[in-house]
C-alpha cells in the first residue's frame, strides 16, 4: 500500500487541473479510483462535518468518531451516488446529524464527576477565560435547544448555509426552517439572559 | 434576554473555533478512503473471477454443480461399459444395416489383404 501520510500539494493539484472540481465530481473521481480526489474531498468536507458534530455533541473524541463515520459511509456510497439528485455536502450533513443523534440517544446523561473542573481565574487571562466562558455558553445553551431547532440553529447561524440547503438537509420546508431558527434564537437569547453578568456583559 | 448583537458575537466567535479539524482524523479519514478504494480496485480487477461465479451461482451454485458433473461422469461410465442388464448403447445409435455395411467393408479389407 502506498504511504498514505506522502501528501501532494493539493492547492497545486487544484490550480494545475484549472477550476475547482465540484464535490460531485471528486466523488466520481474517487469512485474510479482517484486517490487524491477522496483527499480534497476530505479537505473539503471534513472540517464542516466535524464542526457540526462538534457543535451538537460538545464532546471532540465523539465528534470525530461521527467525522470519520460520516465519511467512511461518503466513500463506501461514492460509485451508488446519483449525479444531480443533491449536493455532497447536504447529504453528508444529514449523514453527521443522524449519526449525532443516534450517539445521543444511546448516551448516558453526562455525570457530575465528568465535568470540566472549574480552573483558577488570574488577571492576565480573564479575557480568554471570558471568552471560553461565552463559548461554554453558548455550547450550553444549544444542548438545552430542542433536536430541531438546535440542528437549524448551527446550521443556520454556525455554519452559515442558506434556508434552502438547511430545509434539504433536515427534510422540511424553507417555511419551516425558518420557523425553527427564529424559535431556536429566541430560546438561546432567553437562556443566556441569565448568565449574562458572567459572560461580561452589562444588565440593560 | 440576551440581545441579537450578542447573539451575534457569541455566533461568530463560534465559528472561529469551528474552523478546521483535527490533523490526526484528516489522516484517519484518508486511511479509510485509501483502503475503500484499494478494495474496489482489487475487486475490479478479477472480472473474470466475477463472471464465472455468475455463471456457478445461475446453475444453482456450488453443490449444483457437483452435481451436474458427477451425473455427466456417471453417463460417460454407462456409455462406455454398460452393465449386463442394460443394452448395449452402440446399437442404440447404430442401425442393423449398418452393421451389415460395415461387415462387408472388413471382408473387402480382408480381401485386399489376402492380395498382398
Amino acid at each position: 500500500m502506498e504511504d498514505l501520510t506522502s501528501h501532494l500539494d493539493r492547492s497545486q493539484v487544484g490550480s494545475a487541473i484549472g477550476p475547482e472540481p465540484s464535490d460531485e465530481s471528486l466523488l466520481g473521481q474517487f469512485a474510479n479510483g482517484d486517490a487524491m480526489a477522496a483527499r480534497l474531498l476530505t479537505d473539503r468536507l471534513g472540517p464542516r462535518s466535524f464542526s457540526v458534530a462538534l457543535r451538537m455533541l460538545g464532546n471532540r473524541s465523539e465528534a470525530e468518531d461521527v467525522t470519520q463515520e460520516a465519511m467512511m459511509r461518503l466513500w463506501l456510497m461514492a460509485p451508488e451516488w446519483v449525479p444531480g439528485q443533491a449536493k455532497v455536502s447536504t447529504w453528508l450533513y444529514r449523514v453527521t446529524m443522524n449519526l449525532c443523534i443516534d450517539l445521543r440517544r444511546r448516551k448516558r446523561p453526562e455525570t457530575v464527576e465528568n465535568a470540566p473542573e472549574v480552573q483558577d481565574i488570574s488577571a492576565s487571562v480573564v479575557d480568554q477565560i471570558q471568552d471560553e466562558a461565552r463559548s461554554d455558553a453558548l455550547q450550553n445553551a444549544l444542548e438545552q435547544l430542542p433536536e430541531r431547532q438546535q440542528q437549524a440553529v448551527i446550521l443556520r447561524h454556525i455554519e452559515e448555509l442558506s434556508n434552502p440547503e438547511i430545509a434539504g438537509i433536515m427534510d422540511i420546508s424553507v417555511e419551516a426552517v425558518e420557523s425553527l431558527t427564529a424559535r431556536g434564537k429566541r430560546s438561546l437569547a432567553t437562556i443566556l439572559a441569565k448568565r449574562r453578568d458572567e459572560l461580561g456583559y452589562e444588565n440593560g | 434576554m440576551a440581545d441579537d448583537n450578542e447573539l451575534e458575537n457569541l455566533f461568530a466567535q463560534a465559528r472561529q473555533e469551528s474552523s478546521g479539524m483535527p490533523d490526526d482524523l484528516a489522516v484517519r479519514i484518508e486511511t479509510d478512503a485509501e483502503l475503500v478504494r484499494l478494495k474496489r480496485l482489487k475487486a475490479a480487477k478479477r472480472p473474470e473471477l466475477r463472471a464465472w461465479r455468475k455463471v456457478i451461482e445461475g446453475i444453482g451454485g456450488l453443490r449444483v454443480l457437483g452435481g451436474l458433473a458427477a451425473a455427466c461422469a456417471a453417463g460417460i461410465w454407462i456409455g462406455f461399459s454398460a452393465p449386463a442388464f442394460l443394452p448395449d448403447p452402440a446399437n442404440l445409435f447404430l442401425p442393423q444395416e449398418a452393421t451389415f455395411l460395415m461387415a462387408e467393408l472388413n471382408l473387402d479389407t480382408e480381401y485386399l489383404e489376402g492380395t498382398e
